[in-house]
């Protein structure tokens, strides 16, 4: 039996919850398109039940210890769509431990889970340092990034703090997604986006776009060139959204 | 000469800091009150440049004018180079042009001495105050202290920045006698020690009392130029040591010297600089403050430069061979972290998951530990992960990197501890 759910945290939640109601083992749990999936098996889509979800959530949160509940959040805003059936297994063996799952990471069902929060989180931190403002007419501050992982709601809060006096968007174009940030509530939200029509940049933008380049084209010592090393610790795809590589 | 725009004062300014290698931005937590910007504890890259190196801060001279005329630096009065200067206020606006876009953690800020220490310290302290006071700027700023100014200033500026530096240049009082004429070891160590000071004893006030400003709360770091003078890598390290123990210094850096300045009082550089010294330099540094190394366990007079072949860790290893293999279900945190090969995450994830279960060496393999290097100096439920123990030449052929590695430099890495250790897991895990 495959569980289908709509992609939500909640939605996962709840086909969480309808497994182990019924004490099945799904073979897997996904939010991929049922074409995708074999031909003999038997596809259920979960209804997300916000309250079975919370429920659910509730429990979690008495018995998983604190740094397995992070492990399962940056886990579940990874890409990798065998996602949903990793931090099944996960939550299952974690619900039956208890505080003792802390130090269980060498366990198959746990390193897998552990690896993906590890991948997601250092994908979130690298792009606290890539995401780039332009200032847009109308005082607004837009970014693009193409990450790998779903990342905006992480990496959200960190500029939410920082930028707190900014109308900023953070746009994942790739996916459609983008986080907004309004400084009168100080409150940021998801939404979808599409941007079709070129931005709008103030004059201002112009100017700091080409101090900027001049200055990071100053900052290298001829002396220690080693373009091998930059592009190990800034890999070409990340270098779509910044200024300093435009054109190069 | 007509006037210049910001933009090549810029390039000029900017031409004149990069020599500092420092670029950490960690170690603040700064909030922000009511305007922009905050610190990053785990300090945050924000770009890379084509040597490698990360852009975390803008990092800048106010001027490149200079009084002093020290043989290695570029900005020396002797050179015929032109002479730029920002206003405070121009610092602050670039700051927060370049924060509001995140292109930069904050500013790192440098300068020639104009005039007097103290006037050059002024200066620097008010560009400082405009981006607290007047921009209500919390992001991280590091500034320079100018050897020789009033310590009273010197306690000002910590009040403001995050990070305040003097730089050491050259490990010893002769060196510094002939290369610096015109600064005296005194003027150099007096602010570091107010500065070692205030930070001690703020920490202790702040312990009463919160409202007490925090003074210099990422701490105070310096510089070492590597190989622009005769000193031994067991000098370099024991000043090292003496700086971290007794002046409550949070980082010493090392520069590799580059020429950039024809001056007799110089050695002759043909080829690169000296990347591999400085590199194993900063695997010692790492091992005296994450891995509990003291510095005569790393060199003594018999040996007073490190091994370039061999990382330092392994090279101890090698001299302490009946030490080892230990069993990594029982080896206390402190021994582990002594095999090669095997860093500090690794070694605290180990022992995280002994605690679940007695450890075999899949479970190793699965725990991400790097057993390249590790195999030999470790079992696992007593099983040698090796093929065959060798003798100390064997394994020294063995752990010896067939090329010298180019010394990669990650600053969040190599300088912070924060970041992913890209090179150290390619040759020894994770240092």
């Amino acid at each position: 039996m495959i569980l289908r759910y709509d992609g939500t945290f909640a939605g996962f939640l709840s086909a969480v919850a309808l497994a182990r109601d019924r004490s099945v083992q799904p073979e897997s749990i996904t939010d991929r398109e049922p074409d995708q999936q074999g031909l003999f098996t038997t596809i259920e889509e979960v209804a997300t039940d916000r309250d079975r979800a919370g429920e659910l959530y509730a429990l979690i949160r008495s018995t998983l210890p604190p740094g397995a509940l992070q492990t399962l959040r940056y886990a579940f805003h990874a890409s990798d769509p065998d996602r949903g059936t990793l931090l099944f297994h996960y939550l299952m063996l974690g619900l039956a431990t208890g505080p003792r799952f802390n130090s269980m990471l060498a366990h198959e069902a746990v390193m897998p889970v552990w690896k993906l929060a590890r991948a997601v989180g250092r994908e979130a931190h690298r792009y606290k340092g890539l995401v780039r403002f332009q200032q847009l007419e109308g005082d607004v501050w837009y970014a693009a990034m193409e990450p790998d992982h779903r990342i905006l709601p992480l990496i959200a809060p960190h500029f939410a703090a920082r930028f707190a006096d900014q109308r900023w968007i953070i746009h994942d174009p790739r996916r459609g997604e983008a986080v907004v940030f309004d400084p009168a509530r100080r409150k940021w939200a998801e939404t979808f986006l599409e941007v079709t029509a070129p931005l709008p940049l103030t004059a201002g933008e112009e100017l700091f776009r080409d101090l900027w380049q001049r200055y990071f084209d100053r900052l290298a010592i001829e002396e220690r060139r080693n373009p091998k090393l930059q592009r190990q610790n800034l890999p070409l795809k990340h270098r779509r959204h910044l200024p300093e590589f435009d054109g190069k | 000469m007509p006037e210049l725009t910001l933009a090549e004062k810029l390039e000029i300014l900017a031409d004149g800091a990069k020599y500092d290698v420092s670029c950490a931005s960690s170690g603040s937590s700064r909030r922000n009150k009511g305007g922009i910007g905050n610190g990053a504890q785990c300090g945050i890259c924000h770009s890379w440049t084509a040597d490698g190196r990360c852009v975390s801060l803008l990092k800048i001279l106010l001027t490149n004018a200079c009084i002093y005329d020290c043989a290695y630096c570029v900005n020396r009065r002797s050179n015929d180079t032109r002479r730029v200067m920002l206003t405070p206020a121009e610092v602050a606006e670039l700051t927060i042009g370049f924060y509001r876009r995140n292109a930069i953690e904050g500013l790192f800020l440098s300068t020639g001495v104009v005039k007097d220490p103290d006037h050059t310290m002024e200066l620097l302290i008010e560009a400082t105050r405009i981006l607290r006071e007047e921009h209500r700027f919390n992001g991280y700023i590091h500034v320079k202290v100018v050897p020789g100014a009033d310590l009273l200033l010197v306690e000002r500026l910590g009040r403001l920045a995050d990070r305040v530096s003097v730089n050491m240049e050259l490990p010893s009082r002769e060196s510094l006698k002939l290369l610096a004429p015109d600064k005296s070891r005194e003027a150099i160590v007096a602010p570091m020690k107010r500065v070692g000071e205030l930070i001690v004893q703020t920490k202790e006030e702040r312990k009463v009392s919160r409202k007490i400003p925090p003074f210099a709360p990422a701490g105070q770091s310096t510089q070492l130029i590597i190989g622009a003078s005769g000193e031994s890598d067991l000098q370099i390290v024991s000043l090292a040591a003496g700086l971290y123990g007794q002046l409550a210094m949070k980082r010493v850096y090392y520069s590799a010297f580059i020429p950039v300045n024809r001056d007799e009082r110089l050695p002759a550089v043909i080829g690169t600089p000296p990347l591999v010294r400085e590199h194993r330099l900063y695997q010692a540094d790492w091992l005296m403050r994450y891995y509990g190394f003291a510095a005569g366990e790393l060199l003594d007079e018999e040996r007073p430069n490190l091994d370039l072949a061999l990382d330092p860790k392994a090279g101890w290893a090698l001299r302490n061979l009946h030490l080892f293999p230990v069993e990594v279900n029982r080896a206390p945190l402190e021994l582990l972290l002594r095999v090669p090969g095997i860093g500090v995450r690794s070694a605290q994830r180990i022992v995280g998951a002994r605690r679940g279960g007695h450890l075999s060496l899949e479970d190793l393999a699965r725990l991400g530990v790097v057993m390249k290097r590790a195999r030999y100096f470790i079992t696992a439920r007593g099983r040698f992960a090796a093929d065959l123990a060798p003798d100390a030449a064997g394994l020294r052929a063995r752990l010896t990197e067939r090329t010298l590695p180019r010394p990669r430099w990650s600053q969040p890495s190599l300088f912070d501890g924060a970041g992913t250790m890209d090179l150290q897991s390619t040759i020894t895990g994770e240092l």
